[in-house]
């Protein structure tokens, strides 16, 4: 296998977008391209993730997106994984280039659902579930994360103030994020008086439905080795799964395939939690970044909700986890939220995230899930 | 030509006509213990593919609920109601819902449920009324 790195990445504004996917889509590849000092010949393959594509009317984007780069005859592949699709993307990606088959790739993520009024949009989200036993027994993604808290604080006796303490943290980082759909913070107070949308989360515990488009150039060490700005080295790629339907899992508390990839991950990259400065990870829902916290191995069941009250994952906290905000405030385009939390880390590897900087961005995790939890990918970063 | 190694007389749309028009709920059991209501070809949890169909009681404890006061359009008459994760008496877990429900003092994690169809989507569950002894019905 060869050492394989991200070599550019770009990200539009995350919320509401004037322009179609494809648009957004191409705008970001050539930005992307351009920041790693590439053209688009220099392309091998595109891996493109639009889970809901048919919000638009469209499906088979790659070729759309590679002839508005100029590159009709580089072949594309649709990676389609739920909200986890653009770092399954990656994965394919690091596939091919660290074993050899291309040189460098280009992967994609773009979504356009705003357009959509909420009924649509939450019934479009749900079919990402196990239709006939999830969603048909009226489950919504709220609602099958919702599951998780109130199994959660049955268990670990969780008070509302410290998932607040999530979407407060999360809220000020947005603020400080260009890319972020809500740039606005929040306190504890309007976090409380939020209205319930599926007990015991509230408004302020989802993430919004989102626009956005994010993109990333993947690249051979021998093939790039005057790159433009600081590379990522990708040191582990790892994808699991585990059952589909939450139900159907011994446990209730957390996600399987989140701790398997954990493991797996430290594991390829020869690290331990302890040795991660930053990480970004999949907080669709304030419950989802508390679990994810434990499952990856960063804190003990159970404690990770009064750790994140006591500041000790803010930007300048001991374990800053997400600095960009978060699927909460940065916003969940779905298909480009994994590909964006790569934008994040290279930029704050770059010392170009500004306002958010984090005081060290040597070694990053980043921690995308597709649905609840059936599909997950860790990406583990390096410096050189 | 190869053998089918597990029966197929069960279907997606077999398994959800039966419990939607209230006739039974049917589940399937793995060899290793493992019972689910969710339709497969071989078992989740041991790989062996040695399902084989039952039916299921229907009545079990809420393990884990969410009231939903924003549906999905297949629910839009039905807010708020619960989302259920009930766990059953003969083991194994299923998805369902509870009609009716504003808030947790009607139905909360522990309460016992039982399968109560009415021709709407999905498995539908309601609460069982305690008795005096601290039993339940049905």
């Amino acid at each position: 296998m060869r050492e394989t790195w991200v070599v550019g990445a770009a990200s539009n504004r995350f919320g509401k977008m004037a322009e179609s996917g494809r648009e957004a889509a191409a705008t970001v590849a050539l930005r992307a391209i351009e920041s790693a000092g590439l053209e688009p010949r220099d392309i091998g393959m595109t891996f493109v993730s639009n889970a809901f594509g048919i919000a638009e009317r469209q499906a088979h984007l790659g070729p759309l997106l590679n002839t508005a780069l100029g590159i009709p005859e580089v072949p594309s592949a649709t990676i389609e994984s739920a909200c986890s699709s653009s770092s399954a993307a990656l994965h394919e990606a690091y596939v091919h280039v660290a074993g050899g088959f291309l040189d460098a790739a280009l992967v994609v993520g773009v979504e356009k659902l705003s357009h959509l009024d909420t009924l649509t949009a939450t019934s479009y989200f749900a079919i990402g579930a196990d239709y006939p036993f999830e969603a048909r027994n009226g489950a919504t993604f709220p609602g099958l994360y919702a599951t998780i808290a109130s199994a959660y604080r049955q268990k670990y006796g969780t008070r509302p103030e410290e998932l607040g303490a999530v979407a407060v943290k999360n809220h000020a980082n947005g603020a400080r994020n260009p890319h972020a759909h809500f740039q606005k913070e929040i306190t504890m107070d309007m976090y409380l008086r939020s209205p319930v949308i599926a007990s015991p989360l509230r408004l302020f515990d989802c993430c919004p439905f989102s626009d956005g488009a994010a993109a990333i150039v993947v690249a051979a060490r021998e093939r790039r080795p005057s790159p433009v700005g600081e590379p990522l080295v990708i040191r582990a790629s790892v994808r699991t799964g585990s059952i589909a339907d939450m139900h159907d899992r011994p446990g209730l508390t957390g996600l399987p395939a989140s701790r398997l990839a954990a493991e797996r991950a430290f594991r390829q990259a020869g690290l331990s939690p302890k040795e991660i400065q930053f990480l970004e990870v999949h907080d669709c829902f304030t419950i989802a970044e508390i679990a994810a916290l434990e499952d990856l191995g960063f804190y003990p069941p159970g404690t990770a909700g009064r750790a994140t009250r006591e500041g000790e994952t803010q930007r300048d906290g001991r374990l800053p986890v997400n600095p960009s905000g978060g699927l909460k405030a940065k916003g969940h385009p779905v298909s480009a939220t994994g590909a964006s939390q790569v934008v994040e880390i290279f930029e704050q590897f770059n010392g170009l995230a500004g306002g958010r900087q984090v005081p060290h961005a040597e070694v990053a995790l980043a921690h995308n899930v597709g649905a609840t939890g059936g599909s997950c990918s860790v990406h583990i970063f390096g410096r050189r | 030509m190869l053998e089918p190694t597990v029966p197929t007389v069960h279907s997606i749309a077999e398994f959800r006509t039966a419990y939607e028009d209230g006739q039974r709920l049917p589940g399937l059991r793995s060899g290793c213990g493992f019972v689910t209501a969710t339709w497969g070809l071989v078992c989740p949890r041991c790989g062996k593919a040695d399902l084989s169909e039952v039916d299921l009681s229907g009545r079990g404890r809420v393990v884990a609920l969410s009231i939903q006061h924003v549906p999905s359009d297949e629910f839009l008459n039905e807010v708020p109601y619960a989302y259920v994760i009930v766990e059953l008496e003969e083991g194994g877990r299923i998805a369902g819902w509870v009609a009716g429900v504003a808030d947790e003092s009607v139905l909360s994690i522990g309460s016992r449920v039982h399968w109560a169809p009415s021709y709407k989507p999905g498995v539908q569950f309601a609460r069982d009324d305690p008795s005096p002894e601290g039993g339940s019905a049905p």
